[in-house]
């Protein structure tokens, strides 16, 4: 029971780790990205194969996820800068689903959908596996609260505050002199690292990856985490995180309790509760997400618009 | 040589026209609702498995089967549209496409629930492929761009001579003074709701009809779905149209370079590239 | 029995703000009415209350002795009210005639007959009909736009600076147009940051400031008033 509980808080540190990054990304910068589950796959791929195919340490096969997949966001960064919120959006998703395409299709490099097996763990041979789940909690735990204070510091920084004016309205950031771009395509970059790494960390614990598990179910999830705990709210995420693990597993638990269910069914059941729970919650907080300049026109509720 | 590329062409081109019906149904919710509506993945799905069951439970033939599709599809949209997705829509559009992925992924699942993962087929008659010039072409791939070009003829019959359409077209275009002019804005919603994700429906049964359908079915072919209403130029019908042969042509024509699988990509490629380039797409108005 | 009458009207866009404060208007059947003032004095928030696009905070407004407060925009409209705002008054991507037909869509009896009618009183559009709205001129946009509301037959007819942004030229045919709707007994309330225009054509005038009538009389005498002149005509 206990090692299922340190597994389940290794899980939610991952989470927090990526609600963390997204964080930078959409509550800071307010860069709409569906795709984060193209960033996490790309940071699990990056460190698993250096550290399975070319026998590098596991800390620099890390280190290499988290900057292959930073280098990637500034790349996507640059690439979609002027796009509005809607289109940026589809780019992102399409994205994510991009990555799981090549992921699945470049056997020679990715295994295809085989998946990677056997991703070295720090010392999972010396450890039993209760040691190991333990001694990578810490890990996770230390990394995250190393990761949060990074963010903190940043959230509080100048930079941070230029961040949150090009947020709020680009415009007046960029005719008051900032390089709106740069600022864009670091933050975007910065949080793009952090979901790299936190990619890196899943294969190293679980020893295996494939392309099936970076599904957009995933970027629902992480979405889930931060809006629970507060778009924009460091704090929040790392709370969004631990919250949406825990309703995660207890699905687990309840849909057993529904008699007569194959485990299809059972699956779709708990994906459906999962977003089921994301729409109540979207519509739990009206505010919404960030903060949208533009209302929509036909159906807005009051202001200067045509009530019908 | 030539004829091998002359019939990815001729398969592109059919596959672009009934690529087209779904990607019309986006790009008028888009044009009148103002987001990207990603459960059109899920209607499609839908719709495919509606007809699927009036054909294989009800004994119905296609044309009939393909209604039921359009019907059941447009229904399940007007309904998920007025109860889930609307009142995100005071809230902003970024807020309702995340509905809308919740959404799609919730309806998906519904449909597995009820179907499981099974691929399954449509009862259709066996017939031959039809041969000329060296040129392959099946009977039922005929009929379904028949019925692709005869949906997309019929939308833009309404858009442009029905009083209905042309108030769709005001409320996409300005949506403040339609509103002044005395066009109900929520009808109007409704009505989109319904057409568009109809519209989803009837494609992914269009695009199961040649194969097999699965839950998964809407949501292959949503990226080429969007490609080919971001290619035209979101929010515009005829775009919408020339898009999807466009994506319809370069994702055959890919095969001569890429394997099949990658098909999707280039879906994703094309988005890429034309919002980078010229994000209003070859025919639309709107870009930032 | 009264036609148009705005008493103590208190409006703004959000509930803090409060851009009229106590207002009052009036209009006989027929009459043109100007309003002009200052930036910010509430000109267009006046006619955005009137058509229903603002609901006021406190006061009256009726037409023919129907209150038009809290009424949707549309209703106003059907009421025969014909509100033509200062931009974006035009569907761009739609042609000349299908602007015209969303124009009168309240009353879709005959729209086939009425369209041509408009068609034929207005011959700039008529040459244009099946240009898209986007592609005309300022000066033609303007016209389309009062040609849309036209199509209702309204009783009343707002117009929300509908010279800005436009040459002398086709400011003065815009001007013209306005006095041959008027002959055809439609009343029209007027904004205008062209004072000198709007008091000539005008035949009653109301001076707004800070959101309420500073001053109202006939167009005529006030375009004589030595302030006046000062003021709002250069001298």
């Amino acid at each position: 029971m206990a090692n299922y509980l340190i597994a389940m808080a290794v899980s939610a540190g991952i989470y927090a780790l990526m609600a963390l990054g997204l964080n930078v990304i959409w509550g800071m910068a307010g860069q709409v990205n569906l795709g984060l589950v193209g960033f996490f796959a790309v940071g699990a791929y990056a460190s698993a194969l250096l550290t399975l195919k070319l026998g590098v340490p596991i800390a620099v096969g890390v280190l290499a996820g988290a900057l292959t997949a930073a280098a990637v966001g500034a790349v996507m960064s640059l690439v979609t800068a002027r796009l509005r919120g809607d289109y940026l959006a589809i780019v992102t998703l399409g994205f994510a689903e991009a990555i799981r395409i090549v992921a699945s299709n470049e056997i020679w490099l990715t295994n295809g959908t085989d998946g990677l097996s056997g991703i070295p763990g720090p010392w999972r041979a010396d450890l039993s596996p209760e040691a190991f789940n333990l001694y990578y909690l810490c890990l996770i735990a230390a990394l995250v609260i190393v990761v949060f204070a990074l963010i903190d510091r940043l959230g509080h920084s100048p930079f941070g505050r230029v961040l949150r004016a090009i947020r709020d309205d680009e415009q007046a950031a960029s005719v008051a002199g900032k390089p709106t771009l740069a600022f864009k395509v670091k933050a975007f970059a910065f949080g793009s690292a952090v979901l790299g790494l936190a990619g890196a960390l899943y294969g190293h614990y679980t020893s295996y990856i494939a392309p099936d598990l970076f599904l957009p179910l995933l970027t629902l999830y992480i979405t889930l985490a931060l809006l629970v705990g507060g778009v924009g709210n460091n704090r929040g995420a790392v709370l969004g995180g631990v919250v949406v693990v825990t309703f995660l597993e207890s699905t687990r638990f309840l849909v057993p309790l529904v008699p007569g269910l194959t485990h299809v069914q059972g699956a779709a059941l708990r994906e459906l509760m999962i977003s089921a729970a994301l729409i109540v919650v979207l519509r739990l907080r009206p505010q919404g997400l960030l903060p949208e300049a533009r209302m929509h026109p036909v159906l807005a509720k009051e202001q200067i618009t045509v009530r019908t | 040589m030539l004829t091998e590329f002359l019939q990815l062409l001729l398969n592109g081109a059919m596959a672009g026209t009934i690529l087209a019906v779904p990607a019309i149904g986006l790009t008028t919710i888009f044009a009148v609702l103002r987001f990207p509506n990603f459960a059109v993945a899920s209607h499609a799905t839908i719709g495919a498995f509606a007809g699927y069951v009036a054909n294989v439970s009800f004994g119905l033939p296609v044309l009939p089967a393909i209604i039921v599709a359009f019907a059941v599809a447009g229904l399940v949209g007007l309904a998920t549209d007025e109860l889930i997705l609307k009142p995100f829509r005071a809230t902003g559009f970024i807020t309702t496409a995340i509905g809308s992925i919740a959404l799609t992924l919730a309806l998906e699942n519904v449909v597995r629930f009820i179907f499981g993962n099974e691929l399954r087929g449509y009862d259709l008659p066996l017939r031959r492929d039809w041969r000329f010039e060296g040129l392959r072409v099946g009977p039922q791939q005929v009929e379904n761009l028949a019925i692709a070009l005869a949906v997309t003829a019929a939308i833009f019959a309404f858009l442009a001579f029905t009083r209905a359409g042309k108030a769709m077209r005001a409320v996409a275009d300005n949506p403040t003074l339609a509103g002044i002019k005395g066009i109900n804005g929520e009808t109007i919603a409704r009505t989109v709701s319904f057409v568009g994700m109809g519209l989803a429906g009837l494609g992914g049964m269009l695009l199961g009809l040649d194969t097999t359908i699965d839950p998964l079915t809407g949501f292959r072919a949503i990226l080429s779905i969007f490609a080919a209403a971001v290619v035209g130029g979101l929010g515009s019908v005829p775009g919408a149209v020339v898009g999807a042969l466009v994506v319809g042509i370069g994702e055959e024509m890919s095969l001569i370079v890429l394997s099949p699988n990658y098909r999707s990509a280039v879906g994703f490629l094309a988005i890429l590239l034309v919002l980078t380039i010229r994000p209003r797409g070859i025919l639309g108005q709107r870009a930032y | 029995m009264g036609f148009l009458n705005v008493t103590g009207v208190t409006a703004g866009y959000t509930a803090a703000d409060e851009i009229l404060k106590g207002l009052d208007f009036t209009l006989e059947p027929g009459e043109i009415a100007c309003v002009i003032g200052p930036n910010g004095a509430g000109k267009s928030t006046l006619l955005k209350a009137i058509a229903g696009l603002l609901t006021p905070s406190r006061g009256a407004i009726t037409f023919k002795d129907r209150s038009l407060v809290g009424l949707p925009a549309r209703e106003i409209t059907r009421l025969g009210v014909a509100y033509v705002p200062q931009e974006h008054n035009v569907f761009p991507s739609m042609s000349v005639a299908e602007n015209l037909e969303i124009g009168g869509y309240v009353a879709p009896a005959h729209m086939h007959a009425r369209v041509e009618a408009v068609l034929a009183r207005f011959p700039v559009l008529g040459r244009k009909r099946r240009h898209a709205a986007r592609t005309l001129s300022g000066g033609e946009r303007q016209i389309l736009a009062m040609a849309m509301a036209l199509m209702v037959e309204p009783e009343l007819m707002l117009l929300d600076e509908p010279s800005a942004g436009l040459a002398p030229a086709a400011a003065e045919r815009l001007f013209e147009e306005v006095r041959a709707v008027n002959r055809d007994k439609v009343a029209i309330v007027l904004v205008e940051q062209n004072a000198s225009e709007a008091l000539a054509v005008a035949d009653r005038a109301y001076i707004l400031v800070d959101g309420r009538t500073s001053r109202t009389g006939e167009a005529r005498a006030l375009a004589a008033d030595p302030d006046i002149r000062r003021i709002f005509l250069g001298g």
